[in-house]
């Protein structure tokens, strides 16, 4: 660690470019483009060479040497999520058992260093990586599948097994797991339990939390402790519920009972596609409105789906201005009705051609347009931002609209990819990193939506999480009296703060001071 | 009555309005939990006033039970004390609806069958049976998580609330989530009051998606025979395309109740399987084949029942509490939670430790679901040991059981809820950050929070 680490650097942004990794086929959000860099007031550690070799004894013995990196080029990389990079951690371990999680949380906590778990670092909001120093604990050697009971519907897994190794194992005999996040070929099911992951099939079949029935989690003083059960309706408060989606703040769960789902018989995969992006949009509250819950609604606008298919090839009309991709699952009779009435209302919604998916290949062609959809973007511009806002889907057009003019007004170019059935936007805004003017225009853009976004009656997250990235955007939707309740059920869990520090709750305690720095375009 | 309560009510009468602070002895009667009658009703009509009362009861120091009509008040342990009934009664209004939105923000004294009804004009419902149906109240169904057979394809109110308002006890009003389908902005502070039987807060708002009610309904019964057959077909239909809406395990008294009173009336001899399905008449006729040949397969004929004719028995299975009061006043009403493919299982162990009690038994399984409401229908010497080996039986299984009603006396002498496992000591603490003066339903929940 260099010296100018320790310096204590303003409360600032900074944005810097990195090189772009190789694009891997599963569409990261992450791995592709470089991204904005936050750097915070520097809290950093500087242990003397002595306390930290004892650190690094001390965690070798409970993981083993092997499973402990501590040199400064091998805890770059833990330095990043596919959001942001702040500062590196003194050590990551890889534990492989519940025990060993114990015991590195205890020998942090003597070091009196902070904890914080990372699954496989594609999260978007800076959940994964450390805000002020400290011990980083692996998830990728916990990658065990413990139990697979097809007759009860549910698994019992360790955290870091990778979201769609689940659905692979169970696949041969019907069943999936159905949170499906476009980084499902890497993300972690800890990764997805930490930040109530979703992903383009909740629309119909709910998000992370809904899918998960019980916990084993190690708290920060080292008990463990078990929510839940494979049965629903275990009597007692739902902790279960309260810790899916609290990004690593309350505990390190080290064990997951989840619902597998069996998959659908027959399944119709559509292509509308529009010469208007405000006909796409309208088309989507057409849909529910008429009783159709698709599995999948999603959304592309021209720009987008350009630069999709000079990556993909997957058969997006170049020309077009938008383009609906809607899936219909279930039962064959059902999904023949609704993928026709689907086809109805798209075409009464002016839509120039409704294409039909005619083989798997087909179908997952479409989709991997749509699950690379980022990278895809990464390859046409060198720095992108992309946002997570909700609105009531009804607000769609109106929200279109404005995007447009936020562009505008701050010249930038603006994608939209939505998972437009459950209102869910995630504009990208692209920019070139290197250029600090539309670097700051980049923020006030994204705030700009959000906080349009919070006027309709929506969130500033809808599936990426709060993180550092929008914590101090919080005093947005939560009053000060709702962050309080929050931050004492947090205590209750972790009264030090040990755990996953500066991250979901705003960092001071006033809000009001917040609202000055976010008001002055503080973190978006 | 106390003379602190007796101070109370113009202290109260403050906050609501005098008129609706009520010591009419006959009306608190009608509020009486587990034997104890409260010393004052209160109807506030805002979460403002919902605050109010609660500032004004933590400051001093009183007990308050939160409901609308306190009439599904029977599950949880006796209060340790009860100052104070908070009737949510007059706070049913409803909020921010936009049916093309499919979401709707509403208060908690709403009936749900007046919700259902005031959404079901633009072809939406909550897909929920809750007990008490209809005049189950919003705020209860979500203060006790309460489900029925639904939950097999829609799940439970855990599943459909998208966020709340809470009147703390120390008199603030909070917010936890949103109004859109899709947020994970903050701790989902939602999810423990969901289920928290009024220990924690009050819901003064509730925010839920709404779903499309189907085109069509479709209702079959398959005799199973025997437990074995039953659960043989329920294997059958839950890995068949078939995708029931929901489905019963109903034994031959059960089954009689149920269609007591209905068009269906009739003395059943065998446990039925009955499945509900949703969709256009295409639907549900390839329902009906594949249901008639799994049925063939396991040996079972099935019979379609008349849509109308099976909405009333649909009914009765949703509030089969009423049901199992209906055979016997002095009914014991167990609420067994089990992993979904265990409930036959649990049955046949049921059946052999009541048969050797000598108590007439009646279940009500959802099938798929694992939740198994179980009515004790005698009364004798041995219950409290009987219970106590049934309770076994569901830990045995890896679930969990509940007496969801029982006698005072019974109540005094067990522990309703069980034996909390290794995570009450957070849960304990949850409490104390809630209600640090313990105000609210003192006593009544798990390990006596």
């Amino acid at each position: 660690m260099s010296l100018d680490h320790s310096l204590t650097l303003p409360e600032t942004l900074r944005y810097t470019r990195e090189a772009a990794l190789p694009r891997e086929d599963w569409g990261s959000n992450s791995r592709v483009a470089p991204r904005i860099q936050f750097l915070q007031r520097g809290r950093l550690h500087e242990p003397d060479r002595m306390k930290s070799n004892a650190l690094i004894r001390d965690l070798g013995r409970i993981v083993g040497s092997d499973a402990v990196l501590w040199r400064p080029e091998d805890l770059m990389l833990y330095e990043y999520d596919a959001l942001s990079s702040i500062t590196q951690p003194q050590a990551v371990v890889f534990p492989t058992s519940t025990k060993q999680v114990v015991g590195v949380i205890k020998v942090a906590s003597q070091a009196k260093l902070p904890v914080v778990a990372r699954g496989a670092g594609t999260g978007l909001s800076g959940g994964a990586v450390v805000a002020e120093g400290g011990i980083v604990v692996g998830t990728s050697r916990m990658n065990k599948i413990l139990e697979i009971d097809l007759e009860n519907r549910r698994a019992r897994v360790q955290p870091g097994v990778v979201n769609l190794d689940l659905s692979l194992a169970v696949s041969d005999d019907g069943y999936y797991f159905a949170p499906d996040p476009s980084s499902q070929k890497a993300c972690t099911i800890g990764g997805n339990v930490a930040e109530n992951a979703a992903g383009p099939h909740t629309l119909a079949y709910g998000v992370t939390t809904n899918h998960v029935l019980g916990l084993e989690v190690v708290l920060p003083d080292g008990e463990v402790i078990h929510t839940g059960a494979k049965c629903w309706d275990r009597p007692g408060y739902d902790l279960t519920g309260f810790i899916v989606g609290s990004e690593g703040t309350l505990g390190i769960v080290t064990e997951i009972i989840v619902r597998l789902s069996r998959k659908p018989e027959w399944v119709e995969t559509l292509l509308a596609v529009y010469n208007s992006v405000l006909d796409a949009t309208r088309t989507v509250a057409a849909i529910t409105a008429r009783g159709i819950t698709p599995a999948a609604l999603e959304m592309m606008d021209g720009f987008t789906l350009r630069a999709v298919e000079e990556a993909t090839h997957a058969g997006y009309p170049m020309d077009s201005a938008a383009v609906l991709l809607i899936e219909v699952e279930g039962l064959k009779e059902a999904v023949e009705e609704n993928a026709d009435q689907t086809e109805a209302v798209c075409r009464a919604n002016h839509a120039r051609e409704v294409r039909r998916a005619k083989s798997a290949e087909e179908r997952d062609l479409l989709w991997r347009g749509r699950k690379n959809a980022f990278g895809a973007l990464g390859r046409i511009s060198p720095s992108y931002y992309v946002q997570d806002g909700v609105i009531p889907r009804t607000r769609l057009p109106e929200m279109l609209e404005f995007i447009e003019q936020v562009g505008k007004t701050h010249q930038l170019q603006i994608g939209n990819i939505f998972h437009a059935g459950d209102g869910n936007l995630h504009p990208l805004l692209m920019f070139d990193a290197r250029d600090k003017d539309q670097s700051e225009r980049v923020v006030k853009a994204a705030k700009a939506i959000l906080s349009k976004c919070v006027e309709m009656g929506g969130s500033i997250t809808g599936e990426h999480g709060v993180g550092i990235e929008k914590r101090d955007l919080m005093p947005l939707i939560f009053s000060e009296d709702d962050l309080e309740m929050m931050g004492r059920l947090k205590t209750v869990f972790n009264p030090r703060g040990d755990l996953n520090p500066g991250k979901l709750l705003p960092a001071g305690r006033l809000c009001g001071e917040l609202r000055v720095q976010v008001s002055q375009g503080g973190e978006v | 009555m106390t003379a602190a309560v007796v101070a109370a009510h113009s202290g109260l009468a403050a906050i609501v309005g005098a008129e609706r602070v009520v010591a009419d002895e006959s009306a608190r009667a009608t509020f009486t939990v587990d034997g104890r009658v409260p010393g004052l009703l209160v109807f506030p009509q805002s979460a403002a006033q919902v605050a109010g009362v609660l500032r004004f009861v933590a400051e001093h120091e009183l007990a308050v039970i939160p409901c609308r009509n306190a009439t599904k008040l029977g599950v949880g342990n006796r209060p340790r004390r009860y100052d104070i009934a908070l009737s949510l009664k007059e706070m049913n209004r409803v909020w921010h609806y936009e049916p093309a939105d499919l979401t709707i923000s509403a208060e908690p004294g709403m009936k749900f069958g007046d919700f259902l009804h005031f959404v079901g004009r633009h072809g939406l419902w909550l897909p929920l049976d809750p007990a008490g149906g209809g005049r189950a109240s919003l705020g209860g169904i979500v203060a006790t998580n309460s489900t029925g057979p639904l939950r097999l394809s829609y799940g439970a109110p855990r599943d459909m609330v998208l966020g709340m308002r809470i009147a703390t006890s120390e008199g603030k009003v909070i917010k936890t989530g949103g109004r859109v389908v899709k947020n994970v902005a903050g701790y989902d502070m939602a999810k423990l009051l969901i289920g928290s039987y009024g220990t924690l807060g009050v819901i003064v708002e509730v925010s839920f998606k709404l779903f499309p009610l189907p085109v069509e309904l479709g209702t079959f019964v398959i005799p199973a025979g025997t437990l074995g057959i039953g659960r043989d077909i329920r294997r059958r239909i839950l890995e068949s395309p078939v995708n029931p809406m929901r489905m019963v395990l109903l034994d031959p008294v059960a089954a009689t109740l149920v269609r007591r009173g209905t068009p269906l009336a009739a003395e059943v001899k065998e446990p039925e399987i009955w499945i509900e399905c949703g969709g256009s008449e295409k639907v549900l006729n390839r329902c009906a084949r594949e249901l008639g040949e799994l049925g063939k397969a396991a040996g079972a004929p099935v019979q379609r029942l008349e849509a109308a004719s099976a909405e009333g028995a649909w009914a009765r299975i949703g509030d089969c509490h009423d049901c199992l009061c209906e055979a016997s006043p002095k009914v014991t009403i167990l609420k067994v939670a089990l992993p979904g493919a265990a409930g036959e299982e649990f049955l046949s162990r049921a059946n052999q430790e009541a048969a050797s009690e000598g108590v007439r038994l009646a279940s009500f399984t959802q099938g798929g679901v694992g939740v198994i409401h179980l009515g004790l229908l005698d009364e004798t010497a041995g219950l409290m040991a009987l219970i106590s080996r049934l309770r076994s039986a569901a830990e045995d299984l890896g679930g969990a059981l509940i007496v969801e009603r029982c006698a005072p006396e019974l109540k005094e002498r067990l522990d309703v809820w069980g034996a909390p496992g290794d995570d009450f000591g957070v849960m304990r603490k949850l409490k104390a950050a809630w209600d640090p003066k313990g105000i609210l339903s003192p006593g009544r929940f798990v390990g006596g929070l």
